[in-house]
Parts: structure tokens; sequence; C-alpha cells
């Protein structure tokens, strides 16, 4: 007979993935709106291809997959594997990188309209 | 230090975790059947998709999945005794970017509020039928100052009147059960242009 711990361990693992599947399943066919996700917008409205939102993309999937496969090596252990502290650095500034084109942006937008 | 498996302690972690389990099973189901709408899950309110709520999606999923990993994975599971600072580093990275982003967002009403107006129906779908109950539906006029509507029947029985209360056509006598899809519409009365429609399933 199943015991409570493994009825428990098998139905929330179970559960993440399907909302992992669901979630992915969604981002591919578009019912999730991705438009403009890799795009900013000029100072007068216009999309354009935005390279720091590409690279704060690529970070991200390379840090959360890395995380995750480490994770999964060393799960008997009971502990999370640490961050490098240099992953973290480049991390955040690839954050930096972002969040100050987002601001440009924003800045560059107000001057147009004439506020300060 | 375990805790004594008792009759009692079992028959309750049994049936919490049955009422959990239907709970979770019940929000992924409307999740699938769209009954809750995940379309402008990582969206900015002018539409826009957002990359600081990607990332934060997906950190908050890797790590919720490697944390529950690691409490399930040892014998006895149990909870880690540290959480590493990275990993606590890592979070207030992805969070406080999202609250950047979303503070520049919200700097200029633009980035608010540029979607174009809309109407939305809820439910978006229904089921009834041939004599059964009525189905009481709501239209959200979103972005237009009046947000009165006209209710209609676009196709199939029944009637609807102008609060949106849908009343099924009555089962014909000694006939066969009448079935099929009903279709209502809501037409803003600001902008005739803008509608959305709801549909009925007569089973």
């Amino acid at each position: 007979m199943i015991q409570l711990r493994e009825a428990a361990a098998y139905f929330v693992l179970s559960y993440i993935a399907a909302l992992a599947v669901i979630v992915i399943v969604k981002l591919l066919t578009r019912r999730i709106n991705t438009h403009a996700l890799l795009y900013g917008r000029t100072a007068e409205g216009k999309l354009y291809f935005s390279p720091e939102r590409v690279q704060l993309l690529l970070f991200t999937l390379w840090t959360a997959l890395t995380f995750f496969m480490q994770t999964i090596q060393n799960r008997r252990s009971g502990k999370l594997p640490d961050i490098p502290d240099m992953t973290l650095g480049l991390l955040a500034g690839s954050h930096m990188v972002y969040l100050c084109g987002k601001g440009m942006a924003m800045i560059r937008w107000k001057s147009n309209k004439g506020e300060k | 230090m375990p805790i004594a498996s008792t009759p009692l302690t079992l028959a309750a972690g049994w049936v919490a975790l049955g009422f959990l389990a239907l709970l979770g099973i019940a929000v992924l189901w409307y999740i699938f059947t769209e009954r809750i709408d995940l379309r402008f899950l990582i969206s900015e309110p002018n539409g826009d998709a957002s990359m600081a709520r990607f990332q934060l999606l997906i950190f908050t999923f890797v790590i919720a999945a490697s944390l529950f990993l690691i409490i399930a994975a040892p014998n006895p599971p149990r909870f880690p005794d540290q959480i590493p600072q990275g990993v606590l580093i890592l979070l207030g990275v992805s969070s406080s970017s999202y609250l950047v982003s979303k503070g520049i967002q919200f700097s200029r009403d633009e980035g608010v509020e540029s979607r174009a107006p809309e109407v939305k129906i809820a439910p978006a779908m229904a089921q009834t039928s041939a004599g059964g109950s009525p189905v009481q539906f709501k239209a959200d006029v979103l972005r237009l100052a009046n947000t009165a509507v006209i209710w209609n029947i676009r196709s199939g029985p029944g009637t609807v009147d102008q609060n949106g209360f849908y009343t099924p056509p009555e089962s014909p006598a000694g006939g066969p059960v009448l079935t099929g899809t009903v279709v209502i519409e809501a037409v803003s009365k600001a902008d005739p242009a803008l509608s959305d429609l709801a549909t009925i399933t007569l089973i």
C-alpha cells in the first residue's frame, strides 16, 4: 500500500510538472501573450528589437537551467545548491542593463513630451 | 525527530492530502479550460509582454520545484537546515528587477493604459438544458466611460434580457430533447464596433 509520504511527493511533483507543462504549451501556442517580449518601445511608441531583453532572457534561462540540473544531481543531500558569486554578479549586471535600457527609453519619452 | 504515525494522524494526513489534491486539480482544470485566464500572465497593462515578469515566473517555478525536490528526496523527508544565501540573493534580484520595471512602467499613463477598449463577457461558456436553469451573464466594458451594453442572441434558441439573463427555451412536450449551441452577444452602446460573444451549450 502506498505510503502517505510517497503519495504526497508524487502528487506535488506531478502538480508542479503539470502546471509547468500547461504554461509552456500556452506560451508556445501564444495563448499566453508574448507580444513584443524581445522588443522595446521608442520614445515615439514604435517597437525596436531589444538586445538588453535578449541578454536578460539568455542569462535567466542559463542560470535557471544550471541551478535545476545541480538540484537534480544533489537532491539526496537535502540541500539546495548555492549559486556562485560570479553568477549572481553576472545576473545582477544583466538585470541592470535591462532596467537601464527601459529607464533610458522612459527618459527619452518624457523629454519628447516636455516633461522633466 | 519524526512524528509517531498513529491511525488518527495518518487519517488526517490522507484527508488533508485529498482535499488539497482536489483543490489543485480544480485549479488546473480551470486553467486548462481557460476559466482562469492566463492570457495576460506576463503582460504589462499596455498589452506588451514583460521580460521582468517572465524572468520572475521562470525563477519562481525553478526554485519552488528545486525546494520541493530536496525536501522530498531524502528519507525521511525534511526541510533543509539552511537556504543558501545565493538563492535568497537570486530571488531578491529577480523580485527587485520586477518591481523596478513595474515602477518605470507606471511612471507614465501611456505605459499603463494604451490598450484599446474592449467588451468582455463572463462566463465565456456555460451549460444548461431546454427547460433548465437560466444563466446570468455579465459584460465588462473596459477603458470606456460608458459601460452600458446591448444584449442579443446571435444564434440559437432562448432569450436574453438587457441584464444579461439568458432563459433557455422550453423543452418540447413529447418530442426529442432540444440540444445545440447558443451564441449571445454584448455590444457596447458607446461604440457598437466593440462586442464580445459567449457560448451556451444546451445538453
